[in-house]
């Protein structure tokens, strides 16, 4: 019994300090930044020297040296990016992360700085028959769990199955297993059509609007040197001309 | 003065008293017989005397030191119970021999491993070898002292089993059935093996059911029945003029066979 | 095919990076429960009764459920109750939490195997020990473990082979092993999207890396034959 009170004060001890610091406090104490991210392009992507590049990985690189520490790329199951940030094994979530109802009740999330739009997914021969809303209604869906496209398709009634991740959303499609896909439009934009891996696919109707936003965890006090980082960005021009990089400077949301 | 002395050895188990107070003992170079229908506890006799079970009760005194006393705390320490169990031997009805070492191997390995622990293998392993050696002679194995027990007929292997039981120079050895599990004619050669043994004046304990085996070799035969010792006594007289009604019945029914 | 063609040396590489992984999962798991599956086998065959009811209740709750909870459960216990992120962030980190999930999980079912091997081994063989004056633990190591082994050979192997293909669990806490790296190529990085045969090409790894390890298992168990 007494080991066991013995124990149990440990872990209050654990708990109660793990408290005593703000989120940025801690980032800075140990020097890095771990950004939790999934293969993404053209957000988080490696190049041909497995290097993790894209228009999200080089701003939060740019983010951790403004703030003075380093930055790390941490891959993670999207399904666990709520318990990633909260058992501290990431820091933050940075990865065209839609700011849905969800992710904004369960992180600390920054001011949206990329527009997107779910988008359809078919394959280019049949575009021109499924242009409408109305037209791609009785079509079977691939969505990544979780995602905003799987909130979509739930609002509109579709019919779908979940995969674990966009890219699996697209290769169901090429691979004739599902009729059609909803993904993000910048990563439509990067990853189908003529010159991209699937060539024989395209995107039609765009679903709704959206924002993107990095996800801290929940009352992390590094939300506001980001959004403060971001508006500099934007005034010096430096975030649109890494936007330019990839090709998104469209999709750019003034700060 | 008796090598062993047994006084009053009771074991049950649960409920069942399998050893109701056996007493008897046994002169240096003696050879003891000990029959009786199956049940009677024989097995457990010897399993008690070579510390294989506790006895509930009793004393087990050999060459004058008092081995194993119930009333006697000091006596019953597990930590020199290995020391003691080495003034006996025991050859079991299943030889037991380990199967992954070859018929000299399983010779060897016990005392190698006593030296090893007392840092004397280096100065004797040439004499223990040369005595393995010299066991197999005797058993009439020398010849296939590398094979593995399963290599081995009944008999050989027993034979083996009692090679492994001497190397270990037990003040008084014991057999249960020997024979039992062995065709028949694959018995003689290992009776001739133990019989040779009196002839050196091994001290044993001979459970048997080869009648004619166990007066030719012991100088005293046991008779137990229901966890007791119903008649004692020389060889002659036992199989000639059994007293108990029990013996003779007994005899009775394994002369018929 | 053109394109495989040219794709195959970047695709080999990065496979063989999320191979290595996978390799160092296996032979940190074997390592680790051979060893404590027989401790915890002596657990559950311990004659005090706290003892081995303690080792039963914990193997019956590790052989309950699935390895995959273990895994969420070791890594990211830490860090969202105890608010101590002891595994950090990093691959290496993920590597260390899947390996203690790994060996706890694997040395439960290997010390099951180890028990029935072990209580296969006629006591005739060990009162054959004691009674030529050996030690319990001289009778253990020279006497009963080679015959248990001899047993335990064809499960033990069983649980090896599914040990390989097990290490793919490591992914739900993100530890990038071959098929987590055979998935990149659809995704877009090192230049290729949407490429598919690198997934299913990490099956000939798979394929390949058994049948080692079948034929090693199988010269083994040969080795054992010696004796019955
Ligand atoms: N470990 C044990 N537990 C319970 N009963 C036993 C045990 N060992 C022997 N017995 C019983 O004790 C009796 C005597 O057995 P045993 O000594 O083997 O006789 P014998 O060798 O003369 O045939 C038998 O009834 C047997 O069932
Ligand atoms: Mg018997």
């Amino acid at each position: 019994m007494k080991k066991f009170m013995l124990l149990l004060v440990c872990l209050l001890a654990v708990c109660s300090c793990a408290y005593a610091e703000t989120d940025s406090e801690y980032v800075k104490a140990k020097g890095v930044l771990v950004v939790g991210i999934t293969d993404f392009k053209p957000m988080d992507y490696r190049n041909e020297a497995g290097e993790w590049i894209g228009f999200d990985a080089d701003l939060a690189r740019a983010f951790a040296e403004s703030i003075g520490v380093k930055v790390e790329f941490q891959e993670i199951e999207w399904n666990n990016k709520i318990l990633e940030l909260d058992g501290r094994n990431i820091d933050c979530v940075w990865n065209g992360m839609t700011l849905t109802s969800e992710v904004r009740a369960a992180m600390a999330c920054s001011n949206p700085y990329c527009n997107n739009a779910q988008v359809v997914i078919v394959p280019a021969a049949s575009a021109k028959k499924y242009d409408t809303v109305e037209s791609i209604a009785g079509l079977n869906f691939a969505v990544e769990h979780g995602s905003a496209g799987n909130e979509q398709a739930t609002l509109h009634g579709f019919k779908c199955t979940e995969v674990q991740d966009q890219a699996s959303a697209l290769m169901e499609v090429a691979s004739g297993t599902a009729d059609a896909a909803i993904i993000d439009s910048l990563m439509a934009a990067a990853m189908v059509g003529a010159g991209t891996g699937y060539e024989n696919l395209t995107y039609t109707v765009s679903l709704n609007s959206e924002e993107y936003g990095v996800g801290f965890r929940k009352g992390s006090d590094l939300v506001y040197a980001l959004n403060a980082f971001f508006e500099a960005g934007y005034a010096d021009g430096s975030i649109s001309k890494l936007a330019e990089n990839y090709k998104i400077q469209a999709a750019l949301i003034k700060q | 003065m008796s090598i062993l002395e047994v006084r009053n050895i009771r074991k049950t188990f649960g409920n069942i008293e399998v050893l109701k107070g056996i007493t008897f003992t046994l002169e240096k170079g003696g050879v003891l017989s000990v029959i009786g229908s199956s049940g009677s506890g024989k097995t457990t006799l010897l399993r008690c005397l070579n510390f294989l079970e506790r006895p509930d009760d009793g004393v087990i005194t050999v060459k004058g030191e008092v081995l194993f006393d119930r009333n006697d705390p000091k006596t019953l320490h597990e930590s020199q119970i290995r020391r003691k169990r080495l003034h006996f031997g025991l050859v079991f009805q299943s030889f037991n021999l380990f199967p992954q070492y070859t018929a000299l191997q399983n010779v060897m390995l016990a005392p190698e491993l006593f030296m090893k622990e007392n840092h004397t293998w280096n100065a004797e392993k040439a004499r223990l070898a040369d005595e393995a050696e010299e066991l197999f002679v005797q058993i009439g194995l020398a010849d296939r002292m590398n094979n593995y027990p399963h290599q081995l007929s009944g008999g050989q292997q027993q034979r083996v089993a009692i090679a492994r039981a001497l190397i270990m120079h037990p003040d008084i050895l014991c057999f249960d059935e020997p024979t039992s599990a062995l065709d028949p004619e694959l018995t003689g050669e290992v009776l001739k093996v133990i019989g040779k043994l009196s002839e050196q004046n091994t001290t044993m304990i001979i459970v048997t059911h080869e009648m004619e085996f166990a007066r030719d070799v012991a100088n005293q035969v046991i008779f137990m029945d229901g966890g007791v010792i119903c008649e004692q006594g020389e060889p002659h007289e036992l199989f000639g003029n059994p007293k108990e009604e029990r013996t003779k019945q007994f005899l009775m029914r394994y002369n018929q066979k | 095919m053109e394109v495989i063609i040219q794709q195959l040396p970047i695709v080999i590489h990065a496979l063989n990076i999320g191979f290595m992984q996978t390799l160092k999962l296996f032979a940190v798991t074997l390592l680790g429960a051979f060893p404590l599956g027989l401790i915890i086998a002596f657990g559950s065959l311990s004659r005090i009764k706290i003892i081995s009811m303690t080792t039963g209740l914990f193997i019956w709750i590790i052989r309950g459920t699935p390895l995959m909870i273990q895994l969420l459960i070791v890594y990211y216990f830490p860090g969202l109750v105890l608010h101590n992120p002891i595994w950090g962030g990093g691959e290496s980190g993920r590597f260390m939490a899947a390996s203690v999930a790994f060996v706890i999980n694997y040395s439960c079912y290997f010390s099951e195997i180890y028990r029935g091997g072990i209580q296969s081994v006629p006591v005739g063989q060990q009162e054959a020990g004691l009674v030529l004056g050996m030690t319990k633990k001289q009778i253990f190591f020279h006497v009963t473990l080679l015959q248990m082994i001899k047993r335990i050979v064809p499960p033990i192997s069983n649980e090896i082979i599914t040990l390989v293909k097990d290490t793919a669990l490591a992914r739900i806490i993100a530890l990038q092993e071959i098929i987590w790296a055979g998935q990149a190529f659809m995704k877009g990085s090192y230049n290729i999207s949407g490429a598919i045969w690198p997934l299913f090409f990490t099956a000939f790894y798979y394929l390949v890396f058994n049948g080692i390890v079948t034929v090693m298992l199988a010269g083994l168990e040969r080795k054992l034959d010696y004796f019955r």
